[in-house]
Parts: structure tokens; C-alpha cells; sequence
């Protein structure tokens, strides 16, 4: 201390106390970026060219952020093309919603007793709550389209090849551990869109031939959903995945380091990797170019996402409390899963074979394998799906990575992609369009209910502000007369519904009865709370006089 | 700011002047002085953003609160249908016997809304239940409902219904979740903006009310024993109650107080009126033989589920019986007063 003090009275005494100190607030800055003086840093800022001995390259060497990013990149990796910053923005979304996700928690608690009050809570009694939510849902979707983006440009410009095959391979991993961290998150609002997206996710593991039943015992906790089960989604979805997912990017990065990120595929000959070695004329400084780069393209993205939130984005859903004992109508998997459930729609394990012929193979495959086409192709196909892309840079024997030498890759990789495409399509309730492949449905008339009162989400009965109802029992007809506008054009849509569904099959060929007609009854139930009930009368399929009835409450204040 | 920095000059190619648009977009890259810009444009944006949030926030909150809450009533209204109507009446009127009124202005007070101008609501308290004083519970209204449907009457405050309220609560053994059980809550608090007056509803007593004159129980004698082995034996629990004696079945009357009820009955009008096929009782143990012997002479009008129906007790009670175990067991039913 002593010496210290003496010193600074010595510098105090021969330079002046201001200029001293400036000098000693200099050395903390210094200290602090890991080598850059004040005067480095404005230098950086005002674009000066690098002096010699050029100190920027010191916080690579000295400092732990900068030492894990390059000093330079290579100015052909610097434009838009090729990288588009997806990587980069990858990245950027799981900070993202690593940050968002953490003030969630604060809030939450995986239990079936809590966890729906707490998503309640979020949304009426925490400031910023639905804001940090839809912006964690928003993220997440976001990230599960960057990250495929990502490969599929990585595909594109040939840079899985050597030498940066096993750097596809961990990305393949974290494009699994993505898509993952979507789905456990799915779970934990305990709503009905979590329990059985959730529940049709873990009975695939439950089909599994041999493991299965264990497997879903691991997954769930219990032969059903329940606390286990929410307990575990919940573990997976902030410490398992996350874990797994900050391990791979960490090999990942350190793989993209240490060979440069590939140089657009026409700048090099054919074999070769160049990405190294830079010469000194091609290098762009990490300081202060790639830096100030990459820190706006993560503010127009937190921006973007800040923004969607507020306008177009309508939000995070939360449908009503879990019910083990109900299951609504037409629920699939979040949209990039609907693939496996096109795939598990799958008639046949040889679908293009003639029906009797098909069923032939079916019985065989089921008899000497017992593999049902629904195993064969949601739990065997669908994971090898991705497996492929685990082993694509090591099955592709081209070394070229030019666009015109690899035209059967690009085509298989389009027909791939095409292939993802119909197949999310068929995953969908309405099906293709078109050939009606994955299509599925009830009765017409359960149709019709479940287009004006859907199980789950709102519909046009609930859209339909309170004070358009009038009390009455109301025939569904063209031309109804309730004094109400909105009310008249309600049923004009629910006849209009019924007389389409009468004239055109659905893909399965059914139709609504001819003299199907219906009512619409409204019946004041509490002060602002009517009970609608719609009825539809008609014939089924087997001749038989039917009734379908679906009803609903509604309040004044719901404000769906 | 403004300065090229000294790599992107060396991008240029020399003598390539002609780009076409997909090129240029490919080989775009920001301008140092474009990237500061649109990076601080970006977070202006942000804070902007978040500024907007924070300001109209507590708005948001109270009317997807109120929302929320309008939407518990309803699907309080669906597990009110399914679970408590068929006691308490599917308008809240209550049912006698079964259920008293939850919509009585007694029980569930009276409240007012007012809505404030974000359009989010407030509920103001206009008149508090009386009831909840009435039987000294110190929780508010919402609380007892809760602890009643989730776990039946903690405090019974008078003896004068002979169903008792089943618990809810899937943890005791009921068929509703904790939420549901908030939800049918908020439904029922919800009568409160329009109760029923109470001369339309069916109220419960007065706490202590019909307690005074419940005579003691007395020991069964051997003979009224043997008769209550009789009423176990011969299957009358799976359709009838007697409180704290085997099974509680809800589809034919109550027998906890029998007798009292056979005394009311013989003088009552309805029953010298439609009497059919049979000589009227002359006394209560008269009516209680009668109503075992031939059970459509005489229809009551009031069931659990409902009105009575013709048929629906076993009419061969004079051959499965013998003459013995009937006296047993009219001796015993005459003990329940």
C-alpha cells in the first residue's frame, strides 16, 4: 500500500493531478476492454486505419469474450451472401429466449395445480408478462426457422463438406435440440394445446418397438401426463436441452474458428479450403467491422421481435385448463412437427401399392415385424428423416461445391424439402389440398360445429360480440330475422356452411344430409352470461335420424 | 463517423460496374455509418417499443383480467350444468329437500359492476351475503363456496336436509379439479349481479333451526336392531337413505325421519286424494308397512331426481319378506322421527 501511495504522490507531484489522473482511468479502461486505450477505442470508432503494432487484435489475445471470435474474417464472408448471418442469428434467439425464458420462470411452477394460475398470473397480474411471453413464443418459432434456414444454406453452398463435416453434424444436433426446446416448452401453460400436442408427441415414443412403454415411462413420469410428467418437461426444457444445446455451440463455433467460415463455393477450385488463409489485403477486422455488424443485425432482430409483439403477432395462446378426460377436436403439433404427423396419417407401409395388395404387405409386416404402418412410418421413417441429415457430408461423395457440379445433391436436398412440405400439409386436419391426403374429420354436421365452436380457440359463435345475441330459438335459414345484424349474418354463415357441406363431399367423400336444418337457440342464463346452444338435425350415414348438438356460454366481458 | 473504413474500399472490383439486383443485395454490406445508424434506430425502436408496453400495460393486465375472469364464469357455467345442477336447480333456485337456492340474494349477496374507461370492470359489493354472517364464517363468499364444493359442509348447521353435500374435489374422492372448482365459484358469484329474491328461492334454515325439536336418540331395542339388519340386508340402501347408516342411495326419499314424515303424510290431503286400490293408514307404522307392501299406491311427489316415479320400487316385497322380518323392520323405520 505504501509503495502504491508513494508512487501516485511522486506521479502527482511531476505530471500534475489531472493529467494523472486521466492516466489512471485510462489504464482501468484499458484493463477493462482487454487492451484498447480510450484513444484505440475512438480511433475503432472513427474508423482510423489500424496502427502499427495494431493494438486491436489484443482483446483476441488478452480478453476471454474476443479471444473465442476471430480476429478477421474473410471480406467474401462479410457480404450477405453467403452466410446471410444465420448462424450469427441462430445464436442471437437462444441468448434470446434464454433471457426470456428466465424471467418466466420467476413466475412459474411446474406443478398441474399451478401451472395454469400461473400462466393466468402472467398474463392479469405481471407487468411486462404477456409481453416477455409473446416474445418467448415468438423467439422460439423465430429460432426453429433460423436454424433450418441455416442448414438449409449450409446445404446450399456445399460447406458441409470436408473439412467441416462433424461441423454439420453438431449443428444437425442443435437443430434437433431446437426443435426440442420448442416442443418441451409446449407443456408447461398446462393447457389443453399443451397436454395433447404433448400427449400425441410422447405416445410415438411410446410406439417404439421394444423400449417403447419404457421410454414413455422415462419421458412422462406415469403411463399419463401428469405432475411427473410436467415436472419433467419442465427439467428438460431449462437445464436438459439448454445444456445440451450450450455444450454444442460451444463444439460448433469452436469447429466454425478453427476452419473459417467457407468461402463462397465459385471463389474457390474444386477440393480445395482456402477459408485460412486470408491474405493480409482480403482481411476485414473483427474490430470494429464484424462486431458493429453483427450488434445490428441483433438489434433490428430484438427490434423485429419488439415490434411483432405489439402488431401483428396475436400472441401466445392459452387455451382452456388441461383435461386428461377430454380431448378436443382436430389438435395437432406445433407447425414444424406436423411432417411426423403427416407422416403418421400414412395408410400403408408401401402406399403406392393397390389397396388389397397393400394391406397384403401391411399384414405381413405386421405379422413377422409387428410393425403397423403407424409405427413403420411415424416412429422409423420420421426419425431417420433427420438422420439422414446427420450423415449427409459423409455420404456425399462429390468434393466439389459448385452449384453446377452438384445438381443431383441440390435436386435430392429440393425434393427433400418438397417432401417436408407436402407432408406438413398432410399434417394438417384439412389435409393437402387437392388429393385430400391427411385429412380428418367428423360427420359434416360435427364439421359445422367445429367450425362456428371450435373445441379449443375462439370461432365465429364466440367472436360475435354479446350484444349482437338476442334470446330466441332461431332456424338456421338464408333469411333469418332476429333483429340483430350480426346475429342474422351468423346464421346466414352457419347456413351457408351446411348447404356447401350438402353439395360438396369432404375427401372422404361424406356429405350433409339434404334435409339437414338446424336451430340456433340463446338463452339468457345469469345476468351477462347466455347459454348458445346449436342443433343440428340430419340423416347419417347408416339412414338413421341424428341430432348433433354442440353449446358454449358466453359472457359479456369474455372479449374473445 | 462517415469514414470508409479501409477493408470495404478493397471490396469494390475494379471495372465491374454493372451488378445485377440480386448480386447487389447478396454483396450488400452496410456502410459503417449505416450500420451505427440502423443499430441505434433498431434500439431506439426497442425502447420505444418497451416505453409503450410499460405505459399501457396495467391497462392490458386489467382488462385481460376481466376477460379471464369472464371466461372462469363460463366454463363455470358447463361444470355447474354437469355437477350441481340436478341439486341446487339448473337456475340456482334451489331444490327442496336436495339443494338450497345459490342464486338467493341471501346467499350470494348482491354486487354491481362498474366498469372503469380502460373497459376492464370492477365489482363492487352492494350488499354482502347474509348467510355467511348468519352461519359466522369469516372467509369471504368465494372461500366458502370453494371449501363446500371441494369438501362438502365442514359445519353442518342444521339437520333438516337429509343429502349431504358430496366433496368435489378430485383429491377427496370428487370428479372436479381445484380449477374447475374456482370456475363453478366465479359462476355462482356471478348471480350476484341479479340475484333471485328469496321468496323464489329455496333457502336453508336458520342456523339451529328444526335442531330444537330433534328428540335425543334412543338405543334401538332388539327387535328394532334386527330390523335395521333387515333394512341393510334386504337392499333398500341401494335406492334409499337413512343418515350414518350404510349405503346413502339418492333415487327413492329419504327415510331419516320416516316416521315423521308417514305422520305429516297421512293427514295430508294429497295422500286421501290419491290413494289408489288401498284402505288409507290408519297410523304412521300403518303407512310405512304400506308403502313396502304396495309401493305404487301411493306416489310421493318429490324424489332426489326429481318427481317420484310408479314402478320404480320393487312391488314383491310381501314374498321376498317374511312377515317376521317386516314387523322388525317397520319397528325399526318407526324409530326414525
Amino acid at each position: 500500500m505504501a509503495i502504491i501511495g508513494q508512487k501516485l504522490i511522486k506521479q502527482v507531484r511531476t505530471t500534475g493531478l489531472k493529467a494523472t489522473a486521466a492516466q489512471r482511468l485510462d489504464d482501468a479502461f484499458t484493463r477493462f476492454t482487454a487492451g484498447l486505450s480510450w484513444n484505440d477505442v475512438r480511433g475503432i470508432l472513427r474508423g482510423d486505419p489500424p496502427p502499427k503494432p495494431n493494438p486491436r487484435v489484443k482483446p483476441h489475445t488478452e480478453g476471454f469474450w474476443f479471444h473465442i471470435r476471430p480476429s478477421f474474417y474473410h471480406e467474401a464472408v462479410t457480404t450477405l451472401y453467403p452466410t446471410f448471418r444465420l448462424g450469427f442469428l441462430s445464436a442471437v434467439f437462444f441468448m434470446f429466449e434464454i433471457i426470456t425464458g428466465i424471467f418466466l420462470m420467476i413466475f412459474y411452477t411446474p406443478s398441474p395445480t399451478s401451472a395454469y394460475q400461473n400462466m393466468l398470473d402472467i398474463l392479469t397480474n405481471v407487468p411486462f408478462g404477456k409481453f416477455v411471453r409473446d416474445l418467448h413464443r415468438l423467439g422460439a418459432e423465430a429460432m426453429v426457422i433460423v436454424v433450418t434456414l441455416h442448414m438449409i444454406r449450409t446445404f446450399a453452398t456445399g460447406s458441409y463438406k470436408k473439412p467441416r463435416q462433424f461441423t454439420w453434424f453438431t449443428g444437425v444436433v442443435l437443430l434437433v435440440v431446437t426443435l426440442f426446446l420448442s416442443f418441451s416448452g409446449y407443456l408447461l401453460p398446462w393447457d389443453q394445446l399443451a397436454f395433447w400436442a404433448v400427449t400425441i408427441g410422447t405416445s410415438m415414443a411410446d410406439a417404439v418397438p421394444g423400449v417403447g412403454p419404457q421410454l414413455n415411462l422415462l419421458l412422462r413420469g406415469a403411463p399419463d401426463i401428469g405432475a411427473g410428467g410436467l415436472l419433467r418437461f419442465y427439467l428438460f426444457h431449462v437445464v436438459l436441452f439448454p445444456l445440451i444445446g450450450i455444450i454444442f455451440v460451444a463444439v460448433h463455433y469452436y469447429k466454425v474458428v478453427r476452419y473459417g467460415i467457407s468461402l463462397p463455393p465459385e471463389m474457390e477450385a474444386v477440393g480445395e479450403d482456402t477459408a485460412r488463409k486470408v491474405p493480409p489485403e482480403k482481411r476485414v477486422p473483427f474490430l470494429p467491422d464484424i462486431l458493429t455488424n453483427e450488434l445490428m443485425y441483433m438489434g433490428v432482430a430484438f427490434a423485429f421481435m419488439a415490434v411483432s409483439v405489439v402488431t401483428w403477432y396475436q400472441g401466445a395462446p392459452l387455451e382452456h385448463h388441461a383435461d386428461p378426460l377430454v380431448t378436443p377436436n382436430h389438435t395437432v403439433a406445433p407447425w414444424y412437427f406436423y411432417w411426423l404427423q403427416g407422416l403418421l396419417k400414412v395408410p400403408h407401409i408401401i402406399p403406392i401399392l393397390p389397396g388389397d395388395l397393400a394391406r397384403a404387405v401391411d399384414k405381413v409386416f405386421f405379422d413377422v415385424l409387428g410393425l403397423t404402418p403407424k409405427v413403420f412410418w411415424g416412429v422409423i421413417v420420421g426419425p431417420l428423416m433427420i438422420g439422414i441429415l446427420f450423415i449427409v457430408p459423409y455420404i456425399d461423395p462429390n468434393p466439389s461445391r459448385r452449384y453446377g457440379d452438384r445438381k443431383i445433391m441440390l435436386t435430392l436436398g429440393a425434393l427433400f424439402a418438397a417432401l417436408i412440405v407436402y407432408l406438413s400439409l398432410a399434417g394438417i386436419p384439412t389435409g393437402v389440398p387437392i388429393t385430400g391426403f391427411g385429412y380428418v374429420g367428423g360427420d359434416p354436421a360435427s364439421e359445422v360445429g367445429q367450425e362456428f365452436i371450435p373445441d379449443e380457440g375462439v370461432g365465429p359463435i364466440r367472436k360475435l360480440p354479446y350484444k349482437e345475441y338476442r334470446v330466441g330459438t332461431w332456424t338456421i335459414s338464408a333469411q333469418p330475422n332476429t333483429g340483430s345484424a350480426g346475429l342474422d349474418k351468423l346464421i346466414r354463415d352457419i347456413h351457408a356452411s351446411m348447404e356447401h357441406r350438402k353439395v360438396n363431399p369432404d375427401p372422404t367423400g361424406r356429405k350433409l344430409s339434404p334435409e339437414a336444418n338446424g336451430t340456433l337457440k340463446v338463452e339468457q342464463k345469469q345476468e351477462n352470461l347466455l347459454h348458445v346452444v346449436l342443433t343440428i338435425n340430419f340423416t347419417d350415414d347408416t339412414g338413421r335420424a341424428t341430432q348433433f348438438v354442440k353449446e358454449t356460454y358466453l359472457h359479456a366481458l369474455s372479449g374473445y | 463517423m462517415g469514414h470508409p473504413l479501409h477493408g470495404e474500399n478493397l471490396l469494390q472490383r475494379k471495372g465491374k460496374t454493372r451488378m445485377s439486383i440480386i448480386k447487389k443485395i447478396i454483396t450488400f454490406r452496410p456502410s459503417f455509418t449505416l450500420r451505427i445508424l440502423t443499430g441505434l434506430i433498431a434500439m431506439l425502436v426497442m425502447l420505444s417499443v418497451c416505453t409503450v408496453v410499460a405505459i399501457s400495460d396495467q391497462t392490458g393486465l386489467n382488462v385481460r383480467d376481466t376477460q379471464f375472469r369472464a371466461r372462469a364464469v363460463e366454463a363455470g357455467a358447463k361444470v355447474y350444468s354437469l355437477q350441481c345442477a340436478r341439486c341446487h336447480g339448473a337456475g340456482g333456485e334451489g331444490i327442496e329437500g336436495l339443494g338450497p337456492s345459490l342464486a338467493a340474494e341471501s346467499f350470494v349477496g348482491r354486487r354491481e359492476l362498474e366498469e372503469r374507461p380502460d373497459g376492464s370492470v370492477a365489482y363492487r359489493v352492494v350488499a354482502p351475503s347474509a348467510r355467511m354472517q348468519q352461519i359466522g364464517w369469516g372467509g369471504t363468499l368465494e372461500d366458502y363456496i370453494i371449501a363446500v364444493t371441494s369438501s362438502g359442509i365442514p359445519v353442518r348447521s342444521s339437520p333438516v336436509w337429509d343429502v349431504n353435500h358430496p366433496t368435489f374435489l378430485d383429491s377427496l374422492g370428487g370428479p372436479l379439479r381445484p380449477d374447475q372448482i374456482r370456475d363453478v365459484t366465479a359462476f355462482i358469484v356471478n348471480w350476484s349481479l341479479k340475484p333471485l329474491s328469496d321468496d323464489q328461492a329455496v333457502l336453508p334454515p336458520a342456523p339451529g333451526e328444526g335442531m330444537a325439536g330433534r328428540p335425543t336418540p334412543v338405543p334401538l331395542t332388539e327387535q328394532q336392531e334386527a330390523g335395521k339388519q333387515v333394512y341393510l340386508r334386504a337392499g333398500c340402501t341401494a335406492c334409499h337413505a337413512i343418515r350414518g347408516v350404510g349405503n346413502q342411495g339418492a333415487l327413492g326419499p329419504s327415510l331419516s325421519r320416516i316416521y315423521t314424515v308417514a305422520t305429516e303424510r297421512i293427514a295430508s290431503e294429497d295422500y286421501k286424494q290419491n290413494l289408489r286400490d288401498q284402505p288409507p293408514a290408519a297410523s304412521p307404522e300403518e303407512y310405512i308397512r304400506q308403502s313396502i307392501l304396495h309401493p305404487n299406491a301411493y306416489i310421493v311427489p318429490q324424489c332426489p331426481q326429481g318427481p317420484c316415479v310408479a314402478g320404480l320400487m320393487p312391488q314383491n316385497y310381501s314374498q321376498t319378506l317374511s312377515p317376521e322380518d317386516l314387523d322388525k323392520l317397520v319397528d325399526y323405520l318407526s324409530t326414525l322421527r
